[in-house]
């Protein structure tokens, strides 16, 4: 081991010296919206023979209202079931037949829809998408169906994993539900409030979040710009505005005092911790270093969280950190650390390395090399996202909605690159403390 | 980690009626045609060979600052010595651990502290490492790239370890009936061409790290290599690139190696590999078919589009959708350097085995002497013409496309041309290649089933050999499960109470105790394992009769978060109860009405009776089994393949190495030598678990 480090620091020297001098090319986004109020975001690359059409429905959970929870995520799945020109599932196989792939993803603060596929059948795509922001077909029993589609995908998610719940819903503990009901009810939802839908509790769901003006469809790949806005005013035109959704509202304090909870879990085998921070919306300044950080605590096999609970004290079979692990937020995030215990170890000594570990980034920062190898990670995973057209229609979508503009998908790697050592010291200080933590012991239930 | 939900397309359900429909006179009601496809604009490749003979293809693109490198040698399978075969597979997965002056830990930090990846891997004929950087990195990066094929360490502690994983492997391989079957077929197809051949324990055993040496430094030489680097950068500075990373490396390229082809085939043939106990029959069915550059491959690939390619062809229609006899049915063209294959395949549920081969082989008939429907015809080659695409799009799908086809001698514009080629495939070409190259009438079948229940079935369709899962052959008539005998010394049978330790690369992680006990008019059996790491409880009950007649199992605890319970009753010659085991989609809970041949015992008293086998040299004892968790019947073979000296937390002991096969997974005990014997050691197949006697 002792001649790895000098190698390492040797390469990471020639990384740094090397990052920057060659920035990806800028990617010009061309934007616009049609007169019912679809906003559109084209991006034309030539590179391949590739189009995606990815649409984001300003929708997720946080706009579920209580009585009605998990209804973003069983509209995703009634997206598929047919509409007035479409049969069940002909969407996916149209897009199949056409040599494409296609799908979906519910999450606090989106719905996306998407389609990647040659680019000669971009006027498929965008026909299909289309054809099911028109209408869909609603019936009891189709909504039935899918009802215990939900059912059964909670049961494999969340019911039948060991430490599942803890992270889906003892999370949700650190939130306040009075305030921001909005980040603090489950994204799954109640299986009783699913139960009790009703087709008229669907459509009116549907005409309020599924209409032109909530939605951003962003074309990225090889295309005619003339022929894609063609298509798009031909398909998407003729759809009527429908008033503007509610806002959100949401009023979640930090650093309101340690909280802790214990949960009992009768999947798993051996205790474990959950240690969860308040961090702040996915826009702030204050993310890249937190992102960076999260992944120098918490990712990969050198990560310091493996090194000391797994490797080194053996106190954990495993352990890992997760920034924002329900996709990023315009509200109040997390950080979450989570460790499971080894046998024969106590859930005490598990959570006072782990919170150990987190807290004092505060107080003794991290190293260059750390933080070098955090960022190369970071840019080669960014590199890798823009060969792919789907991945940067993804990046662009992010950038409009969570950094304010298509455009800032152009400097996104700059506020990581930007980041020191300092910046890291400062934001631990700043959120990873005691007094902004949620603490979730979890202990199998005994049988 | 990242738990959104993501919904498959194919969530399944009703029909329905219209409701909230609005008025759009300009909508169009149907899907809009294709657009015309345009000519790839591909990059041009440029070519260099280096001094040293490695020949250097680049594809630039200077769209991002990355780099996607593909190393590829004559070096693949082939080349394995026939006594050791997994010779090539084993230098491969040695290259990254452990080179130049690092350790495998070392390496892998290095490459993932610039956010890189380098992996190596054997096929038939090449053995390639792929590489991904960013540009910015490229030297470092190929220094790495080059440590690994120039001066890797095989380490001992590693090449150890990867032979355990591979046994491992091998051992899981035995218990999966598709594998099986792929292994029998490969074999049938290719006869004695190395194409054929497959690594077994035997010859994973006899490789030495002296031979891992030998073919590195034999095949993976300057000469004969081929370096494609796709993404930023030119040809002038990929040459400097190689030749400072690849300094001071000579050697001409190793000779190439002929083999003799296998004569084709002119009738068919089913090979069925009795698995006793089989609910499901694994087909594979097919031929040999031409050469890497052979023209008819086009035609080829939009009628296998119709015939087996996805959830739109034709098997998957009418054995998944229509008849409902399997939940997927495909077929597909094989390249390789040399002849090529086709094949169809199919898990079917035991009953419907000889339906179910039957209407794939009429289908591979039909689309070779049927016109194709022009719809369907449209529908297959838009969807084959058009996926191309998205298998080109990032710098390392480019590096590994142009790599392929460089190996396989196609001609120097292959990947460009092939979208437009295969654009201008008419039916009557695919017809007639689908007629060439799927040979109904001059087929080879593997069926891995229960031959019991589908030989005399398959017989009808074509002649068929049976043959054991080890290949052994067999007699109809040794299909049946026969009565039998338990070679058991019941004065030896004695209440005894055990205690092992559950050990994962050597590491405790559970703990199993055992304890038999005489009850009135029989035994009874108590058996407790838990694993806490593997989420394994268990508790076992059983009892039997002094006769060795089986009367109660219950069984009840949890995998990996899943309930498992099992409730049977014996009587009558039956078996019956309910049996609840994990499955991926969730516990599974299915009704156990079994016939009990006589003398057949439940899995769980397997343990119990070792005791009282009469272990000797040479020894090969058949014991018909209940696999309780499926609710059928196994004969399983323990055969006395050694005698060794073992180690365990107990002491050291004389023992019999006795290998278990024909159960669900292949397992090793080693038990005591004396009469009552004592059983000191289990080991699992394909599991790097190890259950060893504390007293």
């Amino acid at each position: 081991m002792r001649c790895s480090s000098a190698v390492l620091a040797a390469a990471f020297a020639l990384a740094a010296a090397g990052a920057g001098a060659q920035d990806p090319a800028r990617i010009k986004i061309d934007s616009y919206a049609l007169p019912n109020g679809l906003r559109v975001q084209l991006v034309e690359d030539h590179s391949s023979q590739v189009v995606a059409v990815d649409l984001w429905y300003d929708v997720g959970a946080r706009n579920e209202v209580a009585g009605h929870t998990g209804f973003a995520h069983l509209f995703e799945h009634m997206m598929f079931q047919g509409s007035k020109n479409l049969k069940k599932v002909e969407h996916s196989s149209l897009i199949e037949r056409a040599g494409g792939r296609d799908n979906a993803s519910t999450q606090y603060d989106v719905t996306n829809y998407f389609e990647f596929l040659p680019s000669n059948r971009l006027n498929l795509a965008l026909w299909l998408e289309a054809e099911r922001m028109r209408g869909l077909n609603v019936t009891p029993e189709g909504l039935k169906n899918q009802v215990e589609a939900v059912k059964e995908e909670r049961r494999l998610r969340v019911d039948n994993q060991p430490y599942s719940k803890a992270i889906w819903e003892g999370t949700l503990l650190a939130f306040d539900s009075k305030n921001c009901f909005g980040y603090g009810h489950s994204l799954i939802g109640s299986m009783a409030e699913l139960d009790a839908a009703k087709v008229e509790d669907v459509q009116a769901f549907f005409k309020m979040y599924y209409a032109p003006n909530n939605v951003t469809l962003t074309v990225v790949g090889d295309f005619n710009p003339a022929e894609a806005r063609k298509f798009i005013e031909e398909y998407f035109g003729g759809i009527p505005r429908q008033p503007a959704p509610p806002p959100v509202v949401c009023d979640q304090k930090l650093h309101t005092g340690a909280m802790r909870q214990q949960m009992t879990d009768d999947k798993a085998t051996l205790p474990a911790v959950i240690a969860l921070y308040h961090v702040p919306s996915t826009s702030s300044a204050d993310l890249p270093a937190l992102e960076l950080l999260s992944t120098i605590l918490g990712s990969g096999e050198s990560s310091r969280l493996n090194k000391v609970l797994a490797r080194d004290t053996k106190a954990a079979l495993a352990a890992q950190t997760l920034l924002n692990p329900f996709g990023p937020r315009r509200g109040p995030g997390m950080l979450i650390g989570l460790a499971i215990a080894n046998q024969g170890v106590g859930v005490d000594s598990v959570e006072k390395l782990l919170t150990r570990e987190i807290t004092q980034v505060a107080q003794t920062g991290v190293t260059t090399e750390e933080l070098t190898k955090a960022k190369n990670q970071y840019r080669a995973g960014k590199m890798e996202e823009r060969q792919r057209a789907f991945a940067l229609a993804e990046a662009v979508q992010f950038a409009n909605t969570y950094l304010g503009s298509p455009d800032a998908v152009n400097t996104d790697l700059e506020r990581y690159a930007k980041v020191t050592v300092d910046d890291i010291k400062r934001v631990a200080a700043s959120y990873l403390t005691a007094d902004n933590s949620l603490t979730i012991t979890i202990v199998p239930e005994k049988k | 980690m990242r738990p959104t939900l993501v919904t498959l397309a194919f969530a399944a359900t009703a029909i329905a009626t219209t409701a909230g429909s609005l008025s759009a006179q300009t909508f169009p009601t149907t899907p809009p045609a294709p657009m015309p496809v345009k000519a790839a604009q591909f990059p041009p490749f440029q070519e260099a060979t280096l001094p040293n003979g490695m020949h250097l293809l680049v594809v630039e693109n200077r769209k991002l600052p990355v780099l996607s490198v593909e190393l590829a040698f004559p070096a693949g399978s082939v080349y394995d010595a026939a006594n050791k075969a997994g010779t090539a597979d084993a230098v491969a997965a040695l290259l990254t651990k452990g080179a130049g002056k690092r350790t495998a830990e070392e390496f892998a930090a290095a490459i993932e502290g610039v956010g890189g990846s380098i992996n190596a891997g054997a096929g038939p004929d090449f053995l390639t490492v792929s590489a991904n950087f960013l540009s910015a990195d490229a030297p470092f990066a190929m220094g790495l790239v080059a440590d690994a094929v120039m001066r890797p360490v095989f380490a001992d502690k590693e090449v150890e370890l990867v032979r355990t994983q591979t046994l491992s492997a091998l051992q899981l391989e035995q218990s999966q009936p598709a594998s099986i079957a792929s292994r029998f077929f490969a074999k049938g197809l290719y006869g004695q061409h190395p194409y054929g051949r497959r690594a077994t324990p035997a010859t994973v055993k006899a490789i030495t790290r002296a031979d891992l040496v030998a073919f590195q430094t034999s095949r993976l030489r300057p000469g004969g290599a081929l370096l494609v680097l796709a993404g930023n950068i030119s040809l002038a500075k990929a040459k400097e690139l190689a030749s400072s990373a690849f300094a001071g490396w000579k050697g001409a390229a190793p000779a190439p190696l002929v083999f003799t082809m296998t004569p084709a085939r002119t009738t068919t043939e089913i090979l069925l590999v009795h698995r006793a106990g089989s609910v499901q029959s694994n087909i594979l069915a097919g031929n040999l078919t031409w050469g890497p550059g052979d023209a008819r491959a086009y035609g080829a690939a939009v009628a296998n589009q119709v015939l087996g390619s996805g959830s739109n062809s034709r098997l998957f229609l009418i054995l998944r959708e229509q008849k409902g006899w399997t939940y997927g049915a495909y077929s597909s063209f094989s390249r390789v350097k040399g002849i090529g294959y086709f094949q169809s395949s199919a898990e079917v549920r035991t009953e419907v085995t000889d339906s179910s081969l039957a209407e794939m082989l009429a289908q591979s008939k039909r689309i070779g002497t049927e016109a194709i429907p022009a719809k369907e015809y449209d529908d297959a080659k838009s969807a084959v013409v058009g996926h191309f695409p998205l298998e080109v799009e990032t710098a390392a799908q480019v590096a590994s496309q142009v790599a392929r086809a460089r190996q396989l001698g196609l001609p120097n514009d292959y990947v460009q041309t092939y979208r437009q080629k295969l654009a201008a495939v008419t039916s009557a070409q695919a017809t007639a290649a689908a007629a060439a190259g799927i040979k109904r009438d001059a087929s080879y079948i593997v069926v891995v089933g229960d031959g019991a229940k589908i030989y005399d079935k398959l017989k009808a369709i074509a002649p068929v050999k049976i043959v054991n899962v080890d290949g052994e052959p067999m007699k109809p008539e040794d299909l049946i499960v026969k009565a039998s005998s338990l070679d058991i010394d019941l004065a030896s049978l004695a209440a005894q109470s055990d205690s092992f330790t559950v050990l994962f690369q050597g590491r405790e992680i559970g703990a199993q105790v055992s304890k038999l006990e005489k009850v009135a008019g029989g035994w009874k059996w108590t058996e407790n394992t838990a694993i806490p790491m593997a989420g394994v409880q268990q508790n076992t009950t059983l009892t039997f009769t002094d006769a060795l007649e089986m009367q109660e199992v219950h069984q009840a605890g949890s995998q990996g978060g899943q309930q498992a319970k099992v409730d049977i009753s014996y009587a009558g010659g039956r078996a019956k109860g309910k049996a609840t085991t994990p499955s991926q989609a969730g516990p599974k809970t299915i009704d156990v009405d079994t016939e009990m041949p006589k003398g057949s015992i439940d899995d769980n008293a397997m343990q119990p009776l070792m005791s009282a086998m009469r272990w000797r040299a040479g020894a090969k004892l058949p014991v018909s089994i209940l696999q309780s968790g499926k609710g059928s019947i196994a004969v399983m073979t323990l055969t006395v393949t050694g005698e060794e000296k073992v180690k365990v937390p107990a002491g050291e002991f004389d023992t019999w190495k006795v290998e278990g096969t024909g159960g669900e997974t292949p397992i090793t005990f080693w038990v005591t030598k004396g009469m009552p014997a004592k059983v000191l050691k289990i080991v699992p197949g394909g599991a790097p678990i190890s259950v060893e006697r504390v007293r």
